[in-house]
């Protein structure tokens, strides 16, 4: 037992990358440059050693993955079903969960309430690392309510951790999945009115002048997920002007509702067709995106949502990794000078070149 | 859907220019154009193989038969820089022809490569020379301009005398009334050619340097708006915002000296100027007012090319229209000045920003560079347009007026707007006629003959008025190479591509125009269809307008406007920065806007996308 079993997002280690995961060290740097992080905190990796230890679970993950092999989809699965049943029946150290509790219960003391919904969501150390993204390899677990609830899904979360998926995810060159340590971080829900993504340049282009946010109504599962077709709005990140806006229909969201709790539901009809953000909700995400990216200093992908009451919260902040790593070529020809450049401009009908029509 | 004069569907060549109806009424309608602007058997084959497309950014009605002095300039001024001096490699000139009292124009370009290279030499040494030395000839033509302007405020027309003037003989003049006439005549013609030259002297090499600027901001940052890039570069005083300015001045003083309820009470001019006069500080306000008026009054209601674009100082109902509102919004307590130092502070930002984020330190010299000489050129391209278009073209108007006075008084013709029903060199021998008749004191001919000539050519161009112009004629050239016609027009490969569409689409699509996005937001409301500065007062608040082109002086209106939809707009438009000020939502260069839009149905403008959509 090296260092405590869980971190705040608002009081962060100062190794917070190997305390709380990749995911919630972004948030907790996003939390104290005071972006609006909705609070939580993590289970460090510590409380997961500390479990794994006491369980003697590393010998049975160890045993069960020894030899596998990773194309043999059945001996995966077996092998994967075989760890998360020693996961879930291993028992609990009781200042693991009693810390997990008393930070629940600290949670709900600052919400204001006796049991607040809480996201569950596995952090991994090697994840959210530029250049190499997890995303979407570790589970989620919405509008958990009381430390019990709480306590089970961050043992869910910890089983997750030998999924299938992630027992042979295992890129070229890339780091080993399997032999990572874990955090999982409990954070409030945003009972959001839209949610969606936003990216500090163009994914598709790569363009850096532009800021893309895709949005759809209810929490932002649906389009991280790719359930919905998102509403795109496409703005100039310098003027913040839209240049693009395609709204979609979009006929379901994850909604919460008392009793069924979080699920996929139809959009009432005059819903559907209508922009989930208004033009100021555009303007406020573009702006905070914009200061992300210079708080980071390189182009991010950032998860969002929008409460009922307009504000906007930062969910979750990753380095792009698709465009950041590559090099862009020039825009004007080598060497051309202003002069050159614009006496070209009236040479411009004689070499056609392929694909650049004369255009003004 | 209306017949805009193209073929079906699957449509690849525009109308032949050689099979144009006459509209009914019109009949004759040539008599009122010079033979060299007409289309003609013996040139036919040129002509039909040709594209000419319609310019209605300069001319959106039928040319009176006096303005097409203005086409006529350009027509040699615009065109020798491009050819003979310039010698822009890869451009011909710009030819016209008038059809149906419409103005058709065909660029032509030059493919031989040998003669292509001759005339880069020529031509870099050419434009170099004037880039180098932008600022000092820039100060040097603006003195020109001023004292073109101010031999042309001093011609003045007066009926000759019943007896000459005795100090022509006291002094042995030598020249009589007849002479001053006749000369000054013939120095108002070439004075306006005068300003013609200048005119063009640098506005190419201008949009040149400042599209390419723009081009490289568009493949740097794709889909950046032509609003930011005109930001980064645009002065703040522009003297296009000058006679705005000078109202927001007056709406200043008068509320100053406690003069407000004059101005609230009296929407009609000449009203408000009697109640100034009989209130304390009205005289001081007053002379406020006349020093305004000179020259930021000779501020053109439309783009300045026929007579019947009025300036404000002929009528100040516009002018007045905005005082009100700039003094009702003093009265509510917000601040009408324009926040020039966050303009300042945001071109810089601005600029910072887009550098910032080029790749390599390659293109940031490149960019800084560009940014320079787009700021060295642009005072030009901005500011030529008041001295030229506004400030000379509205006192040569007023004094083509005068003239026509000299002809009213001499039993000519009934009205001073008639003599806009008379070529130019017609003037000349109808004032030749005139001063014959003053020296052999016997009646001129003049009398008993233009009054049916003139009645004749205005039922023909009311009948022109009524026809609508296709936007193009002949055939569509494989490619577009002419620079300035892609630089001024926004003529492309696309738009010609998009007309052919549009003119095949009957059904489908019938309900849907694109242009070009002139500025960005979706807006739904009523159209108002104006194809002339006279029918701008039915514009109601809240109304989108739909126009062949916008005016910058327009802009008391576009204070009431939704949006703004415009039949034609390049990139260069005069108006384009103008509206843009007004936060409208705009689409331009739709090419049928004013003919497939009725006033009073439901439009909906997206300035995002450059689209609009008839509802109902």
């Amino acid at each position: 037992m090296s260092g405590a079993l869980v971190a705040w997002l608002d009081d962060a280690p100062a190794d917070a990358a190997s305390a709380m995961g990749g995911k919630f060290a972004s948030l907790a740097e996003m939390t104290r440059a005071g972006f609006g992080v909705p609070p939580g905190f993590a289970v460090t990796a510590d409380a997961y050693a500390a479990f794994m230890a006491a369980g003697g679970l590393l010998d049975e993950v160890r045993a069960a993955s020894a030899d596998l092999d990773r194309d043999d989809l059945a001996a995966v699965e077996a092998a994967s079903a075989r760890i998360a049943r020693a996961i879930e029946d291993a028992p609990m150290p009781a200042e693991v969960a009693d810390a997990i509790a008393a930070a629940y219960g600290a949670l709900c003391e600052r919400a204001g309430t006796e049991t607040v919904p809480a996201a569950v969501r596995s952090s991994g150390l090697a994840e959210d690392l530029a250049g190499a993204s997890f995303a979407g390899q570790y589970d989620t677990y919405l509008w958990i309510c009381g430390a019990d609830e709480v306590l089970r899904h961050v043992r869910r979360c910890w089983s997750g951790r030998f999924g299938p998926a992630v027992l042979t995810y295992r890129p070229a060159g890339g780091p080993d999945a399997a032999g990572q340590g874990m955090a999982v971080g409990v954070q409030q829900m945003v009972a959001a009115r839209s949610a969606g993504v936003m990216f500090t340049l163009d994914p598709v282009t790569g363009d850096r002048s532009k800021i893309v946010i895709e949005g759809s109504w209810g929490l932002g599962e649906a389009v991280v997920s790719g359930e919905v077709t998102p509403d795109r709005f496409r703005l100039d990140k310098v003027t913040l002007e839209v240049l693009e806006r395609a709204i979609a229909t979009k006929e379901r969201e994850y909604r919460f509702e008392a009793g069924s709790g979080v699920a996929l539901r139809d959009v009432p009809a005059d819903r559907r067709d209508a922009a989930c953000l208004h033009a100021e909700d555009v303007t406020a995400l573009a702006e905070l995106a914009k200061r992300i990216e210079r708080h980071r200093g390189a182009p991010q992908d950032i998860e969002w949502a929008v409460d009922e009451r307009g504000r906007v919260h930062v969910l979750q902040v990753r380095p792009e990794t698709v465009w950041s790593r590559r090099q862009r070529g020039p825009v004007a020809a080598a060497g051309g000078s202003a002069m050159d450049l614009v006496m070209g401009k009236f040479m411009m009908g004689v070499k056609p070149e392929p694909g650049r029509e004369a255009r003004a | 859907v209306k017949d805009v004069g193209l073929a079906g569907a699957g449509m690849t060549t525009f109308p032949d220019p050689f099979a144009v109806e006459t509209p009914p009424g019109a009949e004759g309608w040539q008599e009122l154009y010079p033979y060299y602007a007409l289309f003609s058997e013996p040139r036919r084959e040129l002509e039909q193989g040709k594209f000419w497309f319609f310019d209605g950014m300069h001319n959106p009605e039928p040319i009176y038969p006096f303005d097409t002095i203005m086409t006529e300039n350009w027509w040699v001024a615009a065109n020798q820089l491009t050819t003979r001096v310039w010698q822009v490699p890869p451009a011909g000139g710009i030819d016209h022809r008038i059809v149906n009292g419409y103005l058709y124009i065909s660029p032509n370009s030059l493919d031989d490569p040998d003669e292509i290279a001759r005339r880069l030499e020529v031509f870099q040494r050419r434009a170099g020379h004037y880039y180098e030395n932008w600022d000092e000839i820039y100060a040097n033509w603006i003195r020109k301009a001023e004292d073109c302007i101010e031999r042309l405020k001093a011609i003045e027309f007066r009926p000759l005398p019943e007896d000459e003037r005795e100090e022509f003989v006291t002094g042995h003049r030598g020249l009589y009334s007849s002479y001053d006439l006749l000369t000054d005549y013939g120095r108002l013609i070439e004075n306006l050619f005068e300003m013609g030259s200048y005119h063009f002297e640098m506005l190419n090499l201008g949009y040149g340097a400042y599209l390419t600027f723009r081009e490289f901001c568009q493949q740097a940052f794709p889909g950046i708006t032509d609003q930011t890039v005109a930001r980064m570069v645009a002065g703040i005083d522009i003297l296009l915002f000058r006679p705005d300015d000078e109202v927001r001045k007056l709406a200043v003083e008068a509320v100053d000296l406690g003069l407000a309820d004059v101005v609230r009470h009296n929407p009609d001019p000449d009203a408000l100027l009697a109640a100034m006069r009989g209130r304390d500080g009205g005289a001081e306000w007053l002379a406020a007012l006349e020093e305004a008026k000179e020259p930021w009054f000779w501020y053109s209601t439309g783009a300045g090319y026929t007579h019947t674009d009025r300036a404000w100082m002929d009528d100040l109902r516009l002018p007045v229209a905005a005082l009100r509102g700039y003094v009702e919004k003093l009265e509510a307590g917000e601040a009408i000045e324009r926040p020039l130092e966050q303009i300042v502070a945001e071109r810089k930002r601005i600029t910072d920003e887009y550098r910032e984020l080029l790749p390599g330190d390659e293109d940031r010299e490149a960019f800084a560079q560009l940014v320079e000489l787009a700021r060295t050129v642009y005072p030009y391209v901005e500011n030529h347009n008041f001295y030229v278009e506004h400030w000379h073209h509205s006192i040569f108007w007023s004094k083509v007026r005068e003239l026509g006075d000299v002809f009213v008084d001499a039993g000519f013709f009934p009205d001073r707007e008639d003599i806009f029903f008379l070529h130019r060199n017609e003037i000349y021998s109808a004032l030749y006629d005139l001063i014959i008749g003053w020296a052999v004191r016997t009646p001129a001919r003049g009398p008993s003959y233009w009054p049916e000539i003139v009645e004749r050519r205005r039922k023909i161009h009311r009948a022109l008025r009524g026809w609508s112009p296709p936007p193009a004629l002949g055939r569509p050239p494989e490619q577009i190479t002419e620079p300035l016609t892609i630089m001024l027009w926004g003529i492309t490969q696309e738009t010609i591509g998009e007309w052919l569409g549009a003119g095949a689409a009957d059904g489908d699509g019938a309900g849907e125009l694109r242009g070009v996005a002139a500025s960005p937001g979706v807006v739904t409301g009523i159209a108002r269809v104006v194809t002339t500065p006279e029918e701008l007062h039915r514009v109601e608040q809240g109304d989108i307008l739909v126009c062949r082109i916008t005016a910058p002086s327009w802009a008391p209106v576009f204070s009431r406007l939704k949006a703004a939809v415009s039949d034609v707009g390049g990139i260069m438009a005069h108006t384009a920065i103008v509206s843009r000020e007004y936060g409208l939502p705009a689409v331009v260069g739709t090419g049928f806007a004013t003919q497939r839009i009725s006033s009073g149905q439901t439009i909906e403008v997206d300035g995002d996308r450059g689209i609009v959509r008839v509802k109902t």
